[in-house]
């Protein structure tokens, strides 16, 4: 190969949101910042933890480490079905496996090996705010509901008790 | 002022950077503040840039590797040596690489 061919060597910037990676090189990245003992930031695409993740909020992963995987805790793992990295809430642990579910979805992910979990979610950014709610002990009251099929009722309910509309009709 | 290389030196990739290949392009992402941050700045190499990296092994100096290259490109190592010193100078400044060696 000659040089001309080639081409000079080149280093090019990009800002990380510019990236437009597949779920696998996602998961390449995810896994290889984790190895490191450091956390991992990156952009959540999709609905399926709607409305306490968004798509396009910006999600921190902790390595797992030594860390007891609970019920209510927010993870990205990976897929079983697809290899695809994929942040779900445990509803279960079941002997070295946890059962997984979004909280927007109806169907569980099934039993996922304890050892294919990557990470604990710490914290999700929303237009640069932190939203909290759904990370902490309350993930566990949430993991119950979701896991009986009753968090989507709970939500619209509350949605509806807390709106401006019905608030102006009790005042 | 921006960092010089020196020629004879030894430089290695930083421990603070990851680096994957994803789709055939080299990915690096710096470990900021502690953080691996996709949303941040990250850094790619062409294939050229990519072989340079390759033999940023703390063994080789850059003008070892440019006559390295200028062995497998069949190019002038003058020319080789100027575009090495370019591309380390570049990582040096942002932190990619760091002086070291001897592994």
């Amino acid at each position: 190969m000659s040089k001309a061919a080639a081409g000079k060597p080149g280093l090019r910037v990009v800002r990380g949101g510019e990236l437009s990676l597949s779920g696998e090189s996602l998961l390449a990245l995810l896994e290889a910042v984790l190895a490191k003992g450091v956390p991992f930031r990156f952009r959540a695409r999709g609905f399926s933890m709607s409305p306490l993740i968004k798509d396009g909020d910006v999600l921190t992963v902790a390595p797992r480490g030594e860390a007891r995987l609970r019920p209510g805790d927010t993870i990205a793992f990976i897929n079983p079905l697809n290899g695809k990295p994929v942040v779900h809430r445990i509803i279960r642990l079941d002997r070295g496996f946890v059962v997984v579910k979004g909280d927007n979805v109806a169907e569980t992910d099934g039993l996922i090996p304890e050892r294919d979990v990557l990470g604990i979610v710490a914290s999700v950014e929303r237009r640069g705010k932190k939203v909290r709610f759904g990370l902490g002990a309350e993930g566990r009251l949430i993991a119950f509901f979701s896991s009986r099929g009753l968090f989507g009722k709970l939500l619209s309910a509350a949605k509806r008790i807390f709106s401006p509309a019905t608030r102006r009709r009790a005042g | 002022m921006d960092p010089k290389i020196k020629m004879d030196a030894l430089y290695v990739p930083s421990p603070d950077v990851v680096a994957r290949e994803i789709e055939g392009e080299l990915i690096l992402v710096p470990i900021t503040s502690g953080i691996g941050d996709l949303e941040d700045e990250l850094f790619t190499l062409n294939e050229t840039g990519r072989d340079i990296w390759d033999k940023l092994d703390g063994k080789r100096s850059p003008r070892a590797i440019a006559v390295e290259l200028a062995a497998e490109y069949s190019a002038v190592p003058g020319e080789i040596e100027e575009d090495v010193r370019g591309l380390l100078e570049e990582l040096l400044k942002r932190r990619i690489v760091v002086e070291g060696g001897g592994r």
